[in-house]
């Protein structure tokens, strides 16, 4: 009764197999409405800080439209809103998507077909910073798009040096990676208690224990060194020097991130 | 070559032994029914082998290689506990999701394939909330065909499905060992459907394996017996021990067992001046077998 077929196995590389978990990934991504939600309120985020911080409020807090990307200086110390609401916001939002995503894998059982089929960890771990980074860098240029066309309706300045916000932008851009690593590790790490992931994802991404040590060390650019620190640094005075930082810092994270993010699924229960 | 050897496997949950020392032997094309009470670590056996759940000691293997190797894992469908499907998304698109996973080139084709399988291929653009729980065990079973997979582990497949989907289900289990070449590791509590289709069974208790046998070694073991009713019983009985090998009283009647002849009885007992008043030929059935076996486990 028993048939004695031997089946054959070929071990896929890290490429195949990673290029089948980011498939999944961004097909979920791209078919998942929070990620739309996300990229929206990316766009209206600072679109309202303009249109409310007009004259009638009686508040101004930007005169010029860049501003609602990046400040003038790096300003680790924040004095008030003001220094604090701008594109570094797009990584707090993105703690909650994330938290979002990688909590649907847990709580529809899905991460279980995924392990079935996937013994490294890494992939998972690397597949999820991937998709998140990309989707965090998508919702900076929905918040660019949202910044300009406010800054354009309520009459804003739009004096810029073209080649410092565009390296700004990149910058923040670059350091999604890390934030996504740094987040797709805090989920792996609280990934059966949601409420905790996602709050400790929104912690971090505030940046506070960063603005905290700010306000003991000052505006010091050994806080570039975290992550909160170079999105900081990535301002609208940044120059070939601060894409750098913001590369390095991120890869770094990012790897750091990644490599514990595996150490703890491949040594405890994933599911 | 095994499909799956364990030895020696070990999981502990803060301090509780769920796996204890469990050996495992499934040999491939099997269809390995695997039994034992609720919490004998059937589920979490099943999760080792998945690779959710970290092992405290012990060795897997499947088809010969460590079972984190990719290549062994890549060609591995697992129902365990719920399908693992998104609620929100159709049914198509969570196939579509677990295709692009292992690479399958053709995605359409494939879904297509496995919806055919599980007599599903109607429902495809239905989303995953609105289908029926015997639906989602099918799309589950879908889901772990994809790919051509050469081990399934499916860990209470039939559990909440009426008589006709209990059908389907064994007819697709026998099919995909038969024209697919799978093997099947099994675990229900309906041990009346699994006697149907298993080739293999291991029966677990407390985290340890305390018994493996062909469905050939079961058949066996499984004895079929005679029951029947005399206005003399203790007469009756008396002369059918002299007569028979294994005779018993029970439940109010006599049992002869391992005696197909049953008009021969008749005979016998109608010569000697005993009337049979009622006679019925039963069968020891897996489930009697299992719990007279776990009787035994708990009296020793």
């Amino acid at each position: 009764m028993t048939r004695t077929l031997e089946p054959r196995f070929v071990s896929p590389s890290l490429a195949e197999r990673l290029r089948g978990m980011l498939g999944v990934d961004f097909y979920r991504l791209f078919h998942t409405p929070n990620y739309y939600i996300f990229l929206v309120i990316a766009a209206i985020i600072p679109a309202m800080i303009l249109t409310m911080t007009g004259e009638e409020s009686g508040e101004i807090l930007y005169t010029n439209t860049w501003n609602v990307i990046a400040a003038d200086i790096p300003l680790y110390v924040v004095r008030d809103i003001g220094d604090y609401a701008n594109m570094n916001m797009v990584f707090i939002f993105g703690g909650i998507m994330v938290s979002i995503f990688i909590g649907h894998d847990y709580n529809s059982g899905y991460v279980k077909q995924l392990f079935t089929t996937h013994a490294k960890k890494l992939d998972y771990m690397l597949s999820k910073s991937i998709t998140c980074a990309f989707a965090m860098a998508c919702m900076c240029v929905t918040y660019l798009l949202g910044s300009v066309m406010a800054g354009l309706i309520v009459g804003a300045s739009m004096d810029v040096a073209v080649g410092s916000l565009a390296v700004s932008l990149l910058g923040k851009m670059i350091m999604s990676m890390g934030w996504a690593s740094l987040y797709t590790f805090l989920n792996v790490i609280f990934r059966r208690y949601f409420g905790i992931a996602i709050a400790s994802s929104f912690f971090l991404g505030t940046g506070i224990p960063i603005i905290g040590a700010a306000a003991l060390l000052g505006n010091s650019p050994a806080l570039n060194l975290f992550l909160y620190g170079s999105s900081v640094n990535a301002c609208l005075s940044s120059n070939f020097a601060t894409l750098l930082t913001c590369l390095v810092v991120s890869v770094a994270w990012a790897v750091l991130y990644n490599l514990l993010g595996t150490a703890v699924l491949e040594r405890s229960d994933v599911y | 070559m095994n499909a799956i050897e364990i030895r020696g496997l070990k999981k502990s949950f803060r301090g509780l032994h769920a796996v204890d020392g469990l050996n495992m032997t499934v040999p491939v094309g099997a269809i390995y029914g695997f039994i034992g009470e609720n919490g004998s670590g059937k589920s979490t056996t099943e999760k080792l082998i998945c690779g959710h759940l970290v092992p405290s000691g012990g060795k897997i293997k499947l088809f010969g290689k460590s079972y984190r190797d990719a290549g062994v894992r890549v060609r591995i469908g697992a129902l365990i506990e719920n399908t693992g499907c998104f609620p929100n998304s159709s049914v198509y698109q969570n196939l579509m999701m677990q295709c692009i996973n292992l690479g399958i080139e053709d995605p359409d084709a494939e879904i297509d394939r496995v919806l055919k399988i599980v007599r599903m291929e109607d429902n495809k653009r239905l989303k995953f909330k609105k289908c029926s729980l015997g639906m989602k065990q099918r799309i589950g079973i879908a889901m772990a065909l994809l790919g051509d997979p050469a081990l399934l582990i499916l860990d209470e497949p039939i559990n909440g499905l009426d008589t006709d989907g209990m059908r389907i289900m064994r007819e697709i289990l026998v099919d995909i060992t038969k024209n697919y070449g799978c093997t099947v590791l099994i675990s229900s509590h309906i041990l009346g459907e699994l006697e149907k289709i298993a080739t293999h069974y291991g029966i677990i208790r407390q985290g340890k394996m305390i018994q493996e046998l062909t469905a050939e070694e079961m058949e066996n073991r499984c004895q079929t017996y005679t029951t029947l009713k005399t206005p003399d019983m203790q007469g009756a009985f008396g002369l059918l021990r002299r007569q028979y090998a294994d005779v018993r009283v029970e439940d109010g009647t006599i049992r002869i067992y391992d005696v197909d002849d049953t008009e021969g009885i008749v005979d016998f007992l109608m010569q000697n001046g005993h009337p049979v008043s009622e006679i019925k030929k039963n069968r020891i059935g897996l489930e009697e077998y299992y719990i007279e076996l776990m009787s035994r486990k708990e009296g020793a």
